[in-house]
């Protein structure tokens, strides 16, 4: 399947204003904009005990989205613009459905799963990952860990178009009963598709708590040796589904999900990739990036070196940073960096 | 001359000085959240509602008749009001990249494009970087008499500033323009420096720029009203002269007051940060006026503030001011501010005197001389 949303920004004209037009357009309908892609919450339904999913209807310059894929859906929380991505399903009527599972203490997740309100507007960025799959015959394992169903969802929901043309197994480990999502359109799929088997592993039951993905059984599995395997779930869980795995088959994919963590030492180095220019270097921590970059021979733009004036701000993309004069970190996705005032604590991500 | 008396501070002294002032940054900072957020939005929202309400009204008398000379008036007024909103409150203030941290693609620093001549560009190098960084340094801070006025005694006499309190009237009018070409320091042709050509070429961001505000308000708006063209098109033009000689009052009023100080170029060599906080304090300069004054000067009325914090959203310039001011005075440094009058009329006194031959004041105690001692 190609993307799925035309992406139709019409090109820029330097003398109209887009913020200008946008604050026109959005007063007429809040999705109207002239290049900004914006989805707006339409409904609201429980998916588990703990989760929701939420229905959102895209404007036209919501780009392409393959199922499988994630974005990066942006939240204004307390003035500001928390980003966090999800994994969609797009559904019949064009709509993205994402499933929120309301971690407790999540900012945004409790946000959106409790206190969002309906025709709240968000800002989503493209798709991206690599966990998708063609419609040529393949025999795909999928491992699920917890929130981890909902890419394996939009693949199915692929799948499903037509028959299988080759066995497809899921795995799916939760806690407990109550935390599954899907199962009823899941066990569905299973009774249509003969090939497509469905495995549900609750590591919490009271009565039979099933092996965690290190200990699993795969034996049953067909061809699993020819078999592609991908699995999506908290880093931990893919760490071990592809120590488990890895070795005895085609080919595995992983994505996994977590907040960096904070180390317990401002020393030694960490690895900054900066995406305009393609590059990835070493650098230290101690020392602010802008002195850190320009070391490794990057001149970034820069003026006061005193935090003030702006102009070495870029977008820090993810990691965790440390502001030089205060020692606060931090670790939001997406936010503006000032270059000058900040170092690295963990490896970075940036704009530049 | 002036007859403050600041306390010279103990290296130990300045370095609390700055952390207290620092403190106060790290304390606002923390509470940046909803209410900044829904405050910018209200000023974008009454920059776009009265810049509407402004041109209709401006297009009125071309329907009405006998409205035509007050819907003309408070159209002027109206649009005028929106530009000025626009360009101090908005502009300036998210230009600084006071409003990056909410994410609005609308309000970053770096992309945002103001309604006024000069580009944002040219804007973000001499005014952020420059003129916030050099703040009242000679030589480095292009601001001071934008290479036109002679303010200071410690500037050059040249008999061309005879004529600067004439110079300084067209100036106000013309501010924008004057914005408009700072970087391009034209003053590089005269001393044979870049031949026009060469100036030309690389005005040519600054000519698009120029190009496009000429074309919205003296030939796009005008046209639209077809046989009406004119009372538009000086509507218009009225509208910006008051905003263009606001603009002038307000940022004349900042650091050019009698008690405002310049400082000589190795003075910040190995500044320290409480240094670089004295410097600030000593070449800027507060207006007294309350809520509407704030909103008006885009809070340049707190210029000290700003100065200190420029990165830290305007509007909460007002209360950071109660503890800025409270640690001045425990160091026994003078908070200089006082009515636009007050102040406007020592900027008009400094235009007229320095127009003559002057010598500088005695040097008084310095920050450069304490910064020898931090060392």
């Amino acid at each position: 399947m190609s993307a799925v949303y035309r992406n139709a920004a019409p090109p820029v004209i330097p003398w109209f204003k887009e913020g200008f037009f946008d604050f026109w357009s959005t007063r007429v309908n809040s999705l109207w904009t002239l290049r900004r892609p914006l989805v707006r919450l339409v409904d609201r339904t429980s998916a588990s005990a703990d989760a929701v999913t939420l229905q959102l209807q895209p404007n036209r310059h919501v780009g392409g989205l393959l199922p499988g894929q994630h974005v990066n859906l942006g939240v204004e929380l307390d003035g500001r613009v928390t980003t966090r991505s999800y994994s969609p399903t797009v559904l019949d009527n064009g709509h993205l459905a994402i499933t929120v599972k309301a971690i407790p203490g999540g900012k945004v997740s409790q946000h959106l799963a409790r206190t969002a309100a309906i025709g709240d507007v968000f800002s989503v960025g493209p798709g991206f990952g690599d966990m998708t799959v063609a419609l040529s015959p393949q025999r795909l394992v999928l491992l699920a860990g917890g929130s981890g169903i909902t890419p394996m969802r939009s693949l199915l929901r692929q799948l499903d178009k037509q028959p299988l043309q080759a066995p497809v197994d899921l795995v799916y480990w939760v806690r407990r009963q109550e935390e599954l999502c899907f199962v009823d359109e899941l066990q569905a799929m299973a009774a249509r598709q003969p090939g497509f088997k469905l495995h549900t592993a609750l590591t919490r039951d009271a009565a039979t708590p099933a092996p965690r993905v290190d200990s699993f059984d795969f034996s049953g599995f067909d061809q699993l040796a020819g078999a592609r395997v991908l699995a999506c779930g908290p880093a931990g869980f893919v760490d071990a589904a592809k120590a488990r795995l890895g070795a005895h088959v085609a080919s595995f994919e992983g994505e996994a999900f977590s907040m960096p963590v904070l180390p317990e030492l401002e020393q030694g180095s960490v690895q900054v990739e900066l995406l305009r220019s393609g590059r990835s270097l070493s650098i230290a921590r101690g020392t602010s990036l802008l002195t850190a970059l320009e070391a490794a021979g990057i001149q970034p733009a820069s003026g006061c070196r005193m935090g003030l004036c702006n102009t070495c701000v870029c977008t820090k993309v993810s990691g965790i940073t440390r502001h030089t004069l205060t020692g606060d970190h931090a670790s939001e996705p997406s936010i503006p960096l000032k270059l000058c005032v900040n170092s690295a604590s963990t490896d970075l991500t940036l704009e530049l | 001359m002036s007859s403050v008396h600041n306390r010279v501070l103990s290296p130990q002294e300045l370095q609390a000085f700055g952390d207290e002032l620092d403190a106060v940054r790290g304390k606002h900072q923390a509470l940046l959240g909803e209410s900044d957020a829904r405050y910018i939005r209200r000023i974008v929202a009454a920059v776009r509602w009265t810049g509407v309400a402004g041109r209709a009204l401006l297009f009125l008398g071309a329907f009405v008749h006998s409205l035509l000379v007050p819907a003309w008036i408070a159209g002027v007024l109206l649009l005028g009001f929106s530009k000025i909103l626009e360009n101090m409150e908005l502009a300036h203030n998210v230009i600084h990249g006071q409003y990056d941290w909410m994410g609005d693609p609308h309000l970053q620093g770096k992309t945002y494009e103001w309604d006024i001549a000069g580009t944002s560009e040219n804007w973000r190098k001499t005014h952020n970087f420059r003129h916030h960084t050099y703040t009242n340094v000679r030589g480095l801070d292009d601001d001071i008499g934008y290479g036109l006025l002679r303010i200071f005694p410690e500037q050059r006499w040249h008999p061309f500033f005879l004529a600067q309190p004439l110079v300084a009237v067209v100036f106000a009018l013309l501010f924008e323009w004057g914005i408009a070409i700072q970087d391009l320091r034209v003053g590089r042709v005269l001393a044979g420096k870049v031949t026009l050509r060469q100036l030309w070429r690389q005005a040519k961001p600054v000519r698009r720029k120029a190009l496009q505000q000429i074309g919205k308000d003296y030939v796009f708006f005008p046209l639209l009203a077809g046989p009406f063209f004119l009372p538009v098109l000086l509507g218009n033009l009225a509208a910006n002269v008051i905003r263009n000689v606001w603009t002038y009052v307000v940022i004349f009023c900042g650091h050019f007051t009698a008690d405002a100080e310049t400082f000589p170029k190795d003075c910040v060599r190995n500044e320290t940060r409480g240094h670089w906080y004295m410097r600030q304090l000593r070449g800027s300069s507060n207006l007294t006026g309350g809520k509407w004054m704030d909103v008006m000067t885009g809070n340049l009325s707190h210029q000290i503030e700003h100065h200190f914090y420029p990165d830290i959203p305007a509007n909460r310039y007002a209360a950071m001011a109660v503890e800025v001011k409270e640690i001045c005075r425990r160091y026994g440094q003078h908070y200089n501010t006082g009515s636009m009058p007050r102040q406007f009329g020592q900027v008009m006194w400094r235009i007229l005197r320095h127009a003559f031959p002057s010598r500088p004041a005695p040097q008084r105690p310095l920050v450069s001389e304490l910064a020898a001692e931090v060392q």
